[in-house]
């Protein structure tokens, strides 16, 4: 008997037939059905640019201010389970709950296509307090190369306490880490976050990245 | 910092104090690391990168790492003996409250761990207040904890009011900071961040979720409380195990059987039904549960409906629907409405509520009767029968009332709600309670 690492209740395998035949340990999932249930992935249509929800095929706002042709895609829509998910995982700093999202990582990756997978990083002060990265949390075993890095003093206080306004002022915290230049020419790069806010991030990541010499950028988010 | 902050706590902190003792926070025992905030066992996958154990179990309070150090500085109780009482409080309590008060106050003094068992409706705060006067005069260190924070926000105030001492009031999302201070009213959880603090703990609802289900916080109580100090639990509605200590003389007990207004509690009375799960999938509801609410309908008496399941109102209100009765609501914890319309029913704006469990203690609503669909349903333990019961009756012009419970067949957790039911009515027979 396990419980649900999200709320704590218990999970009971299902035994089937097949199960029973194939004569293994018992798989309990860690998450339960109705913790699954909560989790709604993001369902058409969405904007073909950053894959917001919303009512209609077109490029959203947004991305027209933004004047580029920067491809996003995105798992979830940031909605009030998200934000719990994120609220436990990330700032208080449950590193367990990785498990939850693992599975629909795994997934998404395996329909991306790429050279280089590069996870956002985080700062050596969150390092010290959080003491995880909690985009390379999710990954199991896909490979990745952690070719930027940032450093504190762009960043002083959070972007997640900033405006709009703010954050799309913030200006570049990445810079690129010397392996890059071997890694990255001539490769299709794809960025993985935790959350396509307004954008901004993934955007001053990807300068860089393309100034490493890399041939295309997308973005993976795991919510938008 | 001021060092106050840490008399008798246990608070995990960047850097170290000049004064006071620090630990660690995860300890390594046989090859298991035990958090020493909440003194639960790490989980064997509970690790950050790096193989640094944290602790998941009161992961609400702050994280703690095995990095992290826990300080605390010993209590040294720097409250002044006041040389009059800090009671302010100028009610009456009855001659039957001012007996086991004063039983209260005499196990007090003797240093003793005691429980108030009183029925629901008794007035269990008040009966407190001569005790606690005299514990706040000596000036000890008391905290009056409940495991539910809406207990705890109703009592603030009336402390306040009762009583000149200052209070720190503590709870999940508390708008004030911590201070140090004689009186603490917190909830359950925030004990965990005390450690041997305290020379009175009361707790009230002691029976309540989740404090009687849960390890962890049963042992943030006895942690709290330092080892020259002492207990009083307050239920209407003492759970197995208290009842074991109780037997064993292990706990002192106060009883008080009779209500306010001196009338015996309404019997809980049982009606067999055939299946009522199966007639509600097909949006039906047992014959002699519908004819009583059609009854009710017909002499304007109002009645509270307890069903086990969130997911049961709907089909529970479908069915009464389709037998035409209507005029019923429902009401479920996470209802966004759930205030508005437990006010319209007490305003006598609708006639029924149909509820799960979380009106089954802490609401007085004037004249009604309870029903419960599907009593045999783990859901409803004996405490929570036994309070649901405890709904019907509280007013001095309506001491009586029907509390029906509808079952498939008579539970041991039904049969042991009526046995407590029926024991504390013998008791307040004695004292000459009546029938309503």
């Amino acid at each position: 008997m396990t419980t649900c690492v999200w709320c704590g209740r218990m999970v009971t395998p299902t035994v089937t037939l097949a199960t029973l035949w194939h004569w293994q340990p018992l798989s309990t999932p860690a998450v339960c059905a109705a913790c699954q249930n909560r989790l709604q992935p993001l369902h058409a249509p969405q904007c073909p640019r950053c894959a917001r929800q919303q009512t209609t095929t077109q490029v959203c706002h947004d991305c027209v201010r933004w004047g580029d042709a920067w491809v996003n895609h995105a798992i979830f829509p940031y909605d009030a389970v998200l934000k719990a998910y994120m609220q436990q995982y990330k700032f208080q700093g449950d590193y367990r709950l990785r498990v939850v999202m693992q599975p629909y990582i795994r997934r998404a990756l395996a329909r991306e296509t790429y050279d280089v997978l590069v996870p956002i990083p985080v700062t050596a002060g969150t390092w010290l307090t959080r003491g995880f990265n909690q985009v390379t949390g999710w990954l199991t075993d896909q490979p990745f190369q952690q070719v930027l890095t940032v450093d504190d003093a762009h960043k002083p206080r959070p972007q997640s306490s900033k405006t709009r306004q703010e954050r799309l002022r913030s200006p570049q915290p990445f810079q690129l880490a010397p392996a890059a230049e071997k890694i990255l020419p001539n490769q299709h790069v794809l960025l993985l976050d935790d959350v396509y806010t307004t954008g901004r991030t993934l955007r001053h990541a990807a300068a860089q990245i393309y100034l490493g010499g890399a041939k295309a950028v997308t973005s993976l988010t795991l919510a938008r | 910092m001021d060092k106050s902050q840490l008399f008798g706590r246990r608070l995990p902190l960047d850097q170290a104090p000049p004064e006071g003792h620090g630990i660690p926070a995860l300890r390594q025992v046989n090859g298991r690391w035990q958090c020493q905030r909440c003194q639960q066992w790490i989980g064997v996958n509970d690790y950050l990168p790096h193989r640094i154990p944290y602790c998941r179990h009161c992961l609400n309070l702050g994280r703690l790492t095995s990095h992290t150090k826990l300080y605390t500085i010993p209590e040294p109780n720097q409250f002044a003996t006041l040389t009059h009482s800090p009671l302010t409080w100028q009610g009456q309590l009855s001659p039957q409250q001012r007996i086991a008060a004063q039983a209260v106050l005499r196990l007090t003094q003797a240093g003793r761990n005691q429980l108030l068992w009183a029925v629901t409706g008794a007035g269990k705060t008040e009966i407190g207040f001569p005790a606690l006067a005299w514990a706040l005069q000596r000036g000890w260190r008391v905290a009056w904890t409940s495991p539910r924070v809406d207990v705890c926000l109703e009592l603030a105030p009336r402390l306040a009011r009762a009583f000149a001492v200052p209070q720190a009031v503590l709870y999940g999302d508390q708008p004030r900071p911590y201070t140090y201070c004689p009186l603490t009213i917190c909830t359950t959880h925030q004990l965990l961040r005390f450690e041997a603090a305290f020379d009175w703990v009361i707790v009230d609802e002691v029976d309540a979720f989740p404090l009687a289900t849960s390890p962890l916080l049963q042992l943030a109580v006895r942690r709290a409380q330092k080892p020259t100090g002492s207990h009083l639990y307050l239920t209407a509605t003492p759970g197995q195990d208290l009842q074991r200590q109780i037997r064993r003389h292990q706990l002192a007990v106060t009883y008080l059987p009779l209500r306010h207004h001196g009338y015996l509690l309404p019997p809980l009375r049982v009606k067999l039904v055939a299946n009522w799960q199966s007639q509600l999938d097909q949006q039906r509801l047992p014959g002699n549960l519908l004819r009583q609410v059609r009854q009710y309908q017909q002499t304007g008496q109002r009645y509270l409906l307890f069903v086990p399941h969130v997911k049961d109102l709907a089909r529970v209100q479908q069915a009464l629907r389709r037998a035409g009765i209507e005029g019923g609501v429902t009401v479920h914890a996470a209802d966004p409405q759930r205030q508005a319309k437990v006010q319209a029913f007490r305003e006598r704006r609708v006639s029924g509520l149909v509820t799960t469990t979380i009106l089954e203690r802490g609401v007085t609503f004037p004249a009604v009767c309870v029903l419960i669909l599907g009593g045999d349903d783990l859901v409803f333990s004996t405490a929570a029968l036994v309070q649901i019961a405890g709904r019907v009756g509280r007013q001095r012009d309506h001491p009586g009332g029907d509390v029906i419970c509808y079952a498939t067949s008579q539970t041991r957790t039904i049969q042991r709600a009526q046995a407590m039911i029926n024991a504390l009515n013998r008791r307040g027979r004695r004292l000459g309670g009546r029938c309503p």
